[in-house]
Formats: C-alpha cells, sequence, structure tokens
C-alpha cells in the first residue's frame, strides 16, 4: 500500500526499512542528529522533526513550524523538489548526482538550508551518507503524492 | 636531543637483585592497594557501547580536568597513582582551553564508527564502464592533486602537535590520531582518483602551498587549529561538497560525499575549540583578530590558485565549451560566496567577528560577468 | 618563529587581478593540463581487495620510482605532481629512503585501513556485567591495564612526532604512520576502558618503563626510533599479548587482547621489514644498527624489570596469591620473559642480524641465556 508524502507514515515506512537494514548502517556508523523537513505546497508547510540516535531513527513527528533551537537544521523545499528527488530515487534506486540532498541543497536553490548555528549545520555534512541513504530507502517502498 | 635511560638497567645490582627476588616468588605488591578511586564503568547505552563519556566519571573524567596542568609532566595515565621517579615528557601544551572542545569525545567516538576504506567502498570500475572526457578527466586529476595537497598539511597538523600536548588531555589526542587517519585516507583516495582516470596527477600549486606552510607553521596550538582545523577544514568542506554536487561520476559523488563526512568532524572540532578557547580566554579574541589579520590572506592563496579554481569551473559546467564555462564560473561565484559566508559564520558563532575583513569585502564583490 | 608566505595575497595585486578575470569572464589560463607529468592508467588487480596502493605504484608514481635521496621535492606536493618553481621547503628531516623504508608498507597500510576495529563497540563489554573477579585477579588485571594504557600512548606520540618531518614523497610510509597513531589511540582507549571496568580502577605508574620509553620519544632518527619502537618495545608487547591472551579471566580480555595482537603484529611487521631493508641495501649501517640495539634492548630489560608489571603477571598467570599460585606465576612468567627474549632475537636473526644473538654482542642475550640454564635447571620449558 503506498504512504503519502509528505507525511509521518512516509518516514516511518522509511524508519522500518532502516531498522530491516542495520547492518549497512551499522556499517555506515553512528548518525546523532534532530533535523527538521519542510514541504511547501501552494502557500502552505506540512513540517517534520527526525531525530536519530545512534543508528536509528528514533522519533519522527509533525510540528506546525520547525524551530530551529531545537534542530541542528532544517532542509525545506517545495513539494515538487521533493517529488523530483524522491521519483528519481524510485527510478534509479538511489538519488543520482543532480537530484541527491547535497546537490539539491547546496546553493540553497531547490532545497534550502536553515541552522541557528553552524555546528549543527555542519551535522548535515558529517552524517551526510547516512541521511542520503535514509532517503534512499523510498526506493523500496510505494509513494504516492 | 637524545634521551638515555637514566641507568643500564642490566648492570644494576639493586634492580637485579628486586628482579630475582620477584622471580623466586617474593612479591612486594607494592602496587597492590594503590591509592586510586574505585569506580565500575558501564555504558550508559548499550547500543552505542562503551564511549569515552562513560568513563568520565570522577578523578578519571575529562570533566576534572584543570584549566592549567602543572603537576603532570609523564605519560601516567589520568587518575593512576605516580611513583617513583617519572620522566619529564617536555610538553608544552599544558592549558585546557587551548585545545580543548565540548564535542571532542563526541566526534572521536564519531570518527572511528563513520570509517570508510577507499580501496573498496569508492566504485571505481564505474570509470571504466564510463570513462570522462578527456579534459574533464584532466581537470579532475588536477583538482585532486591540489586537494592531496590539503590533505598532506592537514595530516601534519595533529602530527606536529600531538607529542607536545599534556597525556591528561588524552580524548583530545586520541581525535588527533583520528584526525591523521582521516587525512592518510583522503590523501589516498584522492591520489588513487586523480590516477585511475589516466590522466596523471597534475601541478602543484604555488600560492597554496605558500600559504599552508604559513597556517601549518603557526606558532601556537590555537591559531594552528584555528587555521587548519576551521577555516582549511572548512574551506576543504565547501570543496567536497562543491564536487559532489557537480560530481562527473558516481566514483566522484561517492569519494567527495565520504570526505565531506571527514571533513566536517574537523571543522566541527576546529569550530567547537575556539569557541572554548575564547569563553575561556577572552582577552585572546583581541590576539586572534590580529593574527587574522596577517593569515587570513592565505584564503586567496587557495581561493584564487589556478591549480583548483580552473579545474572546478570545469568540473562545475561539465567541460571547455564557451557555454560550459560560462555556467562553471557561475557555479563557482555561488560556491565562493558559500565559502566566504560560512567562514564569516563559523567564526561569528565561535566569537570573533570578521565581517570587515578584507576576505569578506573581495568575495562580496565577485559576480560573473554576464 | 612562524613562517611567512612569500605573498601577502591581499596586496598581490597581479594574483587578485587574474583571480577575478578568471571567475569573471571565463577564460581559463589551462597551463595546468600541459602538466609534464606521466600519464598512467591503474587497475585492480584483485577486485575483491579493491584498488591499492599498490595498484597505482606504476611509473614515476611507484615506490620503486623513489630514490635513496629525494632531492626534488621538499615541499607538500604529492609524488609525481609538477613542481613549479616558488614552491615553500616543508624542511623534512628525513629524505632518505633507507632511513625509513619497508618492503611492503603500503600492503601494511591498506590492512590497517580495513581492519580497524572499535573498542566502543567491538568489546562485548556487557558480558562484565555482574562478571566479579577474586580481589588477587581483578586487581592484578587493572595493574596490567594500567601499564598497557600507559604505555600505549608513546607508541602513538613517537610516531606521529616523526610524521611531519619526512619527506612527503614517502606516502605510503606517512600513511602507515598514522594508522599506527590510530590503532595506539585505540589501544590507549581498550585498556583504559577496561581497567575502568574491573571495579579497582587505574593502579600504580610503572616508572622503570617511563623512564625507559622516553628514549624512543627522543630518538635522534627516525631509524633508530622505529628499531626502538616498531622492532623491539612492539616486538615484546606483541609477545605480552599473546601470554595475555593466553591468561585472560573472561572472554571480553581475549577479544581485547585478540584483536591489539593484530594491531601490533602489523607494527612489528613494518619493523622488521625496515630493519631488513636496510641491512641488504646499507650494509655499512650495520653497526649503527646494533648501537640502537644496545639501547632499545636496554629498554626492553626495564620493562622486565618493573616490578609493578611482573608482580601483576605472576598473579594473573598463577590465579591467586597463594604460595602455590604464585608458584605456578613464576612458572608461567619464567616462560613469558624467556619467550619474549628469544622471539626477539629469532626476529633479528630473521632479519638479517644473526650476531646478535651473542653475549659478547648482547647483554640481552646474556641474560637470556642466563635464564634459560635457571629455567632449564627448574624444570621451565618455554
Amino acid at each position: 500500500m503506498a504512504v503519502k508524502f509528505p507525511s509521518i507514515d512516509y518516514f516511518n515506512a522509511l524508519k522500518d526499512q532502516m531498522a530491516a537494514d542495520q547492518a549497512r548502517f551499522r556499517r555506515l556508523g553512528f548518525i546523532d542528529t534532530t533535523f527538521g523537513i519542510g514541504v511547501a505546497h501552494n502557500g502552505a508547510s506540512r513540517n517534520f522533526v527526525l531525530a536519530f540516535e545512534v543508528f536509528e531513527l528514533k522519533n519522527v513527528h509533525e510540528v506546525a513550524e520547525l524551530d530551529l533551537a531545537n534542530l541542528d537544521f532544517a532542509i525545506e523545499g517545495d513539494l515538487a523538489v521533493w517529488r523530483e528527488m524522491i521519483e528519481n530515487i524510485k527510478r534509479s534506486g538511489e538519488a543520482d548526482t543532480a537530484h541527491d540532498l547535497n546537490t539539491l541543497a547546496h546553493f540553497g536553490e531547490a532545497l534550502k538550508i536553515s541552522y541557528a548555528d553552524p555546528e549543527g549545520h555542519d551535522k548535515l555534512y558529517r552524517f551526510m551518507e547516512s541521511i542520503q541513504e535514509f532517503f534512499d530507502l523510498s526506493s523500496r517502498v510505494e509513494v504516492a503524492f | 636531543m637524545a634521551f638515555y635511560a637514566d641507568k643500564d638497567y642490566t648492570e644494576d645490582q639493586a634492580v637485579l637483585d628486586a628482579m630475582n627476588a620477584v622471580m623466586q616468588g617474593n612479591l612486594t605488591l607494592h602496587w597492590f592497594n594503590a591509592h586510586t578511586e574505585k569506580i565500575r564503568v558501564q555504558p550508559k547505552d548499550q547500543r552505542r557501547g562503551l564511549t569515552y563519556e562513560d568513563l568520565d566519571l570522577g578523578s578519571y573524567g575529562y570533566s576534572s580536568i584543570p584549566e592549567f596542568v602543572r603537576d603532570e609532566q609523564s605519560m601516567v595515565a589520568r587518575g593512576s597513582e605516580k611513583a617513583g621517579k617519572l620522566p619529564d615528557m617536555g610538553y608544552l601544551v599544558n592549558r585546557k582551553s587551548d585545545v580543548w572542545s565540548h564535542n571532542v569525545t563526541a566526534l572521536y567516538e564519531e570518527s572511528k564508527a563513520r570509517r570508510w576504506v577507499p580501496a573498496v567502498d569508492v566504485p571505481w570500475t564505474e570509470l571504466d564502464a564510463r570513462p570522462l572526457a578527456a579534459e574533464l578527466e584532466t581537470a579532475c586529476s588536477q583538482m585532486y592533486t591540489f586537494a592531496q595537497e590539503c590533505a598532506l598539511v592537514a595530516m601534519d597538523f595533529p602530527s606536529r602537535w600531538v607529542a607536545l600536548i599534556n597525556q591528561e588531555f588524552i580524548e583530545l589526542k586520541s581525535f588527533m590520531c583520528a584526525q591523521m587517519l582521516d587525512d592518510a585516507r583522503l590523501l589516498e583516495a584522492f591520489r588513487k582518483r586523480a590516477l585511475y582516470g589516466g590522466a596523471g596527477l597534475g601541478r602543484a600549486s604555488v600560492s597554496a602551498e605558500q600559504g599552508l606552510k604559513e597556517w601549518l607553521w603557526a606558532d601556537s596550538y590555537p591559531q594552528g587549529s584555528l587555521c587548519i582545523n576551521l577555516i582549511l577544514g572548512g574551506f576543504t568542506l565547501a570543496v567536497y561538497r562543491q564536487v559532489a554536487a557537480f560530481a562527473p561520476s558516481h566514483a566522484d559523488r561517492t569519494i567527495m560525499r565520504y570526505a565531506m563526512q571527514d571533513a566536517a568532524r574537523h571543522v566541527s572540532y576546529g569550530t567547537g575549540a575556539l569557541r572554548y578557547h575564547l569563553e575561556h580566554q577572552p582577552d585572546q579574541r583581541l590576539a586572534l583578530r590580529a593574527y587574522l589579520e596577517s593569515a587570513e590572506h592565505v584564503m586567496l592563496a587557495l581561493l584564487g590558485s589556478p591549480e583548483l579554481i580552473e579545474p572546478l569551473i570545469i568540473i562545475c559546467g561539465g567541460g571547455i565549451e564557451h557555454s560550459q564555462l560560462k555556467a562553471g564560473c557561475a557555479a563557482v561565484v555561488k560556491f565562493l560566496r558559500l565559502v566566504a559566508r560560512e567562514y564569516l559564520e563559523r567564526l561569528s558563532y565561535a566569537g570573533l567577528d570578521r565581517s570587515g575583513s578584507p576576505l569578506a569585502r573581495i568575495l562580496s564583490e565577485i559576480t560573473p560577468q554576464r | 618563529m612562524s613562517y611567512l608566505s612569500t605573498n601577502n595575497f591581499f596586496e598581490d595585486r597581479a594574483f587578485l587581478d587574474k583571480w577575478l578575470y578568471t571567475i569573471r569572464t571565463g577564460e581559463l589560463d589551462l597551463s595546468w593540463m600541459k602538466s609534464s607529468t606521466e600519464k598512467v592508467k591503474p587497475h585492480a588487480e584483485n577486485p575483491r581487495r579493491g584498488l591499492v596502493y599498490r595498484d597505482i605504484s606504476l611509473g614515476s608514481y611507484g615506490v620503486e620510482a623513489i630514490p635513496e635521496k629525494v632531492r626534488s621535492n621538499r615541499c607538500y606536493a604529492p609524488r609525481g605532481a609538477e613542481i613549479p618553481p616558488g614552491m615553500p621547503d616543508a624542511q623534512p628531516w628525513v629524505s632518505r629512503k633507507s632511513e625509513l623504508w619497508a618492503h611492503n608498507t603500503d600492503g601494511y597500510y591498506e590492512e590497517a585501513v580495513t581492519r580497524q576495529w572499535n573498542a566502543t563497540t567491538d568489546i562485548p563489554w556487557n558480558h562484565l556485567e555482574g562478571a566479579e573477579l577474586p580481589e588477587a585477579t581483578g586487581k592484578a588485571l587493572a595493574q596490567l591495564m594500567t601499564f598497557l594504557t600507559e604505555v600505549e600512548m608513546i607508541a602513538t606520540d613517537t610516531p606521529a612526532m616523526w610524521l611531519p618531518r619526512l619527506n612527503p614523497d614517502f606516502i605510503e610510509v606517512k600513511a602507515f604512520i598514522a594508522a599506527q597513531a590510530m590503532d595506539e589511540a585505540r589501544h590507549t582507549e581498550v585498556f583504559r576502558k577496561r581497567a575502568l571496568t574491573t571495579g579497582y580502577g587505574l593502579m600504580q605508574a610503572s616508572p622503570m618503563n617511563e623512564m625507559a620509553l622516553k628514549h624512543l620519544r627522543d630518538a635522534d632518527s627516525f631509524s633508530e626510533m622505529s628499531v626502538a619502537l616498531h622492532l623491539v618495545a612492539e616486538g615484546n608487547v606483541l609477545t605480552l599479548f599473546r601470554f595475555s591472551e593466553y591468561l585472560s579471566p573472561t572472554d571480553v580480555d581475549k577479544k581485547i587482547f585478540r584483536l591489539v595482537m593484530q594491531d601490533e603484529a602489523r607494527h612489528v611487521g613494518y619493523g622488521m621489514q625496515h630493519f631488513k631493508w636496510v641491512l641488504e641495501h646499507y650494509p655499512q649501517k650495520r653497526e649503527i644498527l646494533h648501537s640502537h640495539l644496545d639501547e632499545a634492548e636496554n629498554i626492553s630489560f626495564a620493562g622486565g624489570a618493573a616490578t609493578e608489571l611482573t608482580e601483576a603477571f605472576i598473579i594473573l598467570a598463577g590465579g591467586g596469591l597463594k604460595p602455590e599460585n604464585i608458584a605456578q606465576g613464576v612458572r608461567v612468567t619464567t616462560a613469558f620473559q624467556l619467550k619474549q627474549m628469544q622471539e626477539h632475537f629469532e626476529r633479528l636473526d630473521k632479519c638479517g642480524m644473526p650476531e646478535r644473538k651473542s653475549i659478547d654482542r648482547s647483554k640481552l642475550f646474556a641474560m637470556f641465556e642466563m635464564g634459560k640454564a635457571a629455567a632449564a635447571e627448574a624444570g621451565i620449558k618455554f
């Protein structure tokens, strides 16, 4: 059954896939970061907070607004951008260079990175491989938009 | 400079007698009731294992290291009982706020957990299946040659200082060892990639190396860490992110994604260490500002190095056709602005304001020709 | 004392103008494209092993191409890169291959990178829950761990000090040293953690060992350091790890010693290969190596003479403090010490220095012979 993006169900589906692939995520190492995902559409925005700890996504919940004071960083963008990324992952098994998080967020044009302090910002790069492979798990999930 | 042990033990009768007595079964047990704190540590989080943070207890903990370490110049493990005549190891860095960062133990644990192996974790054979156009491959080789120079210098920095730093700061020294291996691994990955495509290594950069030597040979650890961990680390992190975003191959993207993880840890330490340093030695703010007045120009030496900037333009544009170079320049201008912004942000977060610096001014004035 | 680059780049108008022109117009100089470096095409000889340093050791980039005296590169340029005029001098102290080379250095490095283990997660610390050792064994183990955590950092500091002093052309050696630094930091960590899980905390420092090991740190040359550290000290410690694994009171300790001995064996391997390289290629250095060994073996003997270590070993080996435990412990410890010395001289023999096995050449060998005779008399086999 397809999970809708964006939704808690989508992130929980990825969470389950991550738990099933623990060997891979263990190999990548500790991931200790809490970040926000913002998906804008038609003037409104849905926001989610993802808390990763050790080797797993410990918790995900939806919030009205992303509070940078309580996040390491936030990644925000239009639904169209997120959709294109996820569809690319579905087609290729993983995001290609044009559609991975680093590329989309690099100049803040497709996806924007916000943060309260640079230390939090740098966590995106410290855990980049794990975060990307987390989103790449979308290839194993039926996603509807 | 050689040091010889204070005696020839094979000829010292007292030593031989003591040895013989023990080997006859007459134990002295002088160590048996050592006057040390008796504790038993265990993991707070079984998933994470037994971390250095779990050992941060009582007299053994890093939290109890004083600001000035005065009476520990030997190798004695922190918290153990000193005995007998101990040598002076010649430590020159004995002040906690010269080296410490609140996140150093976490970063050490992270560096161990997040290791990678260039030999097998990079999909090298994809470069055979889909080789790059000659000019693009040559540009990559040149960029990776430049990246090797930065990695060589970054590897030398912690190794220059580690033996001079007091043994009490064991967690920090361990992180420095992790940095050395991180940079050795980056050097390895960059060298392998530079050669694998068949273009050979490129040209070393005079401006970059002159500048890097200036930073590497900084007078003090705080100055050096500011330059190498925070500034050079931030610069290379930005380069790795840029190349990953425009990666001409899966191999390049893989290398740069792993590289950015390693670089980001070094930057995090550098930023945290500067912040800790200025929190505890606020007078140093003026001194470091003055230092940066003279040392900041090295950023320009790096950014302005044709051995970096030209291949980066080609990589970002995808080739050397006019339209590709134009696109590449536009991307590099954005890169320069990103570097400048993040440089100022990190310094500001740590307590140093450089918003009016010549570097900030120069970088803010750059725009590509339309 | 700090270095100042030859230019202040903020004031170098020509440099700035050229850079700005490049970015604004996209008109590139491209002179680096015509670099005179060799074009090679490596491939992975063994796909399961991946692309290793040996695969890229081709032509002018290869280790075979490094001359005995590196004259052409004193900056931070990677070996084989084009070196234009105006490069800074990295002031390397070691630019002679015979000072540091060893066959298979690249292999040791690649092995180190793939065999990194994690003292935090790869040791089953939870197996220690509720596991109480008797007081004598527990304290002896804590003392052994205290000694080991104390001395391992010397094995980090010492080679790390030399890393920036080595000419950048010796990339593989520098990489190996960096990996060794990390190995030893991990050893310091695991022994400290184990000591603090015994319930007895850390115990007493080992002054005799510290005094002796300072010699390693302050060695006059890389070769002297390597002989003392890699070959002699780490050779001794490798034997110590093997015996410790055998004597380990818990499966956790067995695992610790199995993992550390893997790392140690690599370091000893490098030390032996370097020693062999020098003897094979520079026979005129034989007497210099003998003089390095004279002091290194003094350190070795200090290790055996440090009673806080020997007594702890006896208690672990014998399983307690009763006279019969101590008697058994002495037998095992005697065997261990003789084994240490035997293996030391075997290594030297294998590397091409059989003449060290002579009481006229080596005081340690004289001790070994006396020890063997006493052991034979006591019926102790080793």
